[in-house]
């Protein structure tokens, strides 16, 4: 129930590159949660969380872009001091290494996204979980 | 002056000549390479058979295909014993084209490439900067061993290290220089560029250059900017190396060596024996080689043959510069390679389509080869960094392979224009 399909999507570093991804999203209706953008010199990848992932892969495939799921997961925080520090102290004290994070905000409250090693999902949901911290259902995107 | 005698045969002593040569070849390849033994076999042909000139139009065709299903020494005529040098240059679907020399074939790459050197007038007291590559490709100890044989000092710079290249150029007073036109013409940029007075802080007189195509305006303006007389050289590793053919002072035709290299111009399509003056596929027979004699190799190479004499004295024919190939082969930096080794290359990797795209360009006068290599449907990682890697092993597999350096940019999964049909593997934009 923890792990939200983020769509991690390849794309040039080129004019226009990434108005065509969101072209293709907002056309068919599909509202972006959340953004993060990587990238090298030539290329890189938009990693986002949207309210209709499986049909967002479909309809970005059928345009032509390479498309992957990515388990992440959503904790809560609050707007004070050391909520953060709360969460990455407790997935360093289990040995567990946060590949990125990003964050974005809904009118009370503020969500941090992780993505971790393979195979550490459940073990890193359980040490948060343990820490008393809030993870947000997956479902809390969708549509 | 010419280098040998041969040079100003008459028609009836290089005739004779040539027919004498052939029938030894065929007898030799007939009864010491099996597979031509199967290919005469096959046609009912035997070398007796062979009376004339003329009759060379019966015999069977020899393909870059046939070196590699052959390989590594399948098409030699001698024993291992009797080689004394192995050069080889990379094959078209990961197996490479290998040639072998005898001391006899040793002398005759030296007689050949002699020929060369006079017709630059280069004699015991020049030196030579040897800016071709050395190695496995027949260029650099192509040139080296003749010169060296000629006394000629020889600096074996090989390519690369252009500043290097300069200082060498200067202080050592080098009076010719070898190597690819574009590589001269970077040269020449590059001394511009760290301050250098090209036609008063060098001692160059005369360049022989090849292993590219080049117009004659790329020529004289690489004559023009080194103050240099410039001379062409051609030449293919399956024949000898360079040295199969060159220009004399007298104009942008090369003098064909066809006393030892056995000229014919084919329409590539039909086949068929093209006269002299059309243009159409360059093939040779080799007629003094023993290690690795040659039936009627298809060079792939576009020119046509003229016996209008030449004021230099030679009777020799001459082909022009060449002007294009009948495949997809590309000439980079003076290395060649075909499209489908690339593709051969990108099929062993994960994660990629097989849909790509060559782009070849010049990046100052140098060549450029980038490779646009679409991401396979299920993009492969959410890390930038695998994509990084991904890239750099391409590289680096391009390089292991092919020997050249590769920009390899990966794009998006369809963006590359699929096209009706044959699809567009290359575009070459020096053109």
């Amino acid at each position: 129930m923890y792990a939200i399909k983020q769509l991690s999507v390849f794309i040039e570093n080129k004019a226009g590159e990434l108005s065509d991804f969101t072209h293709v999203l907002s056309k068919n209706d599909i509202s972006i949660k959340s953004i993060l953008l990587a990238d090298s010199t030539d290329f890189g990848l938009v990693r986002t969380i949207v309210d209709n992932p499986d049909k967002a892969k479909a309809i970005l495939e059928d345009a032509g872009f390479s498309v992957r799921f990515t388990d992440v997961f959503g904790v809560k925080i609050e707007d004070v001091i050391g909520s953060f520090d709360k969460v990455v102290t407790a997935l360093s004290k289990s040995n567990i290494n946060i590949q990125y994070t990003y964050s974005f905000y809904e009118s009370d409250t503020g969500i941090f996204i992780f993505n971790v090693e393979k195979d550490k999902f459940s073990e890193a949901v359980k040490a948060l979980v343990d820490s008393n911290l809030e993870i947000i259902s997956a479902s809390h995107f969708y549509r | 002056m010419t280098f040998s005698k041969n040079e100003s045969f008459s028609k009836d002593e290089l005739e004779a000549w040539q027919l004498n040569h052939l029938k030894e070849t065929l007898i030799r390849v007939y009864h010491l390479v099996p597979f031509y033994k199967k290919k005469f076999e096959e046609i009912g042909i035997k070398p007796e058979d062979i009376k004339s000139l003329k009759d060379i139009s019966k015999l069977p065709f020899t393909k870059k295909s046939d070196l590699r299903n052959n390989y590594p020494f399948g098409m030699f005529s001698v024993e291992m014993d009797q080689i004394v040098r192995i050069h080889s240059s990379s094959g078209t679907t990961g197996k490479p084209t290998v040639v072998g020399y005898t001391e006899h074939d040793m002398d005759i790459w030296a007689e050949v490439m002699g020929r060369v050197f006079t017709m630059g007038g280069l004699t015991c007291k020049d030196i030579l900067h040897n800016a071709t590559g050395y190695g496995l490709f027949t260029g650099g100890l192509g040139f080296h061993g003749a010169a060296e044989r000629m006394k000629i000092a020889v600096i074996p710079s090989s390519t690369g290290f252009t500043s290097r290249q300069l200082l060498l150029l200067k202080d050592f007073g080098a009076t010719a220089i070898t190597g690819t036109p574009s590589f001269a013409l970077h040269l020449a940029e590059k001394a511009k560029a760290e301050g250098y007075d090209i036609k008063k802080d060098f001692s160059l007189r005369v360049g022989f250059f090849g292993a590219e195509p080049s117009s004659d305006g790329l020529k004289d303006e690489i004559a023009n900017i080194w103050g240099i007389d410039y001379h062409e050289v051609y030449g293919l590793s399956e024949i000898i190396g360079p040295g199969v053919a060159s220009s004399c002072k007298h104009s942008h035709l090369l003098h064909l060596n066809e006393d030892h290299f056995y000229p014919e111009i084919i329409d590539p399509k039909t086949q068929e024996v093209l006269e002299d003056g059309q243009r159409g596929e360059l093939v040779i027979t080799t007629l003094t080689k023993q290690g690795l004699p040659i039936i009627r190799y298809r060079t792939g190479d576009i020119t046509s043959i003229t016996r209008v004499p030449c004021r230099c004295g030679r009777t020799l024919c001459r082909i022009e510069s060449i002007v294009g190939r009948s495949d997809d082969m590309l000439v980079i930096n003076g290395v060649n390679v075909f499209p489908s080794q690339i593709e051969h290359v990108l099929a062993k990797i994960d994660n990629i389509t097989l849909n790509y795209q060559i782009i070849a360009k010049k990046k100052g006068h140098l060549d450029k080869l980038e490779i646009d290599v679409e991401l396979s449907e299920n993009c492969m990682s959410d890390d930038v960094g695998d994509l990084t890697r991904l890239q750099k092993h391409i590289q680096d597999e391009l390089l292991n392979a092919l020997y050249i350096n590769v920009n390899v940019k990966i794009v998006a999964h369809k963006s590359i224009k699929r096209s009706e049909g044959k699809a567009t593997r290359v575009i070459d934009k020096r053109v």
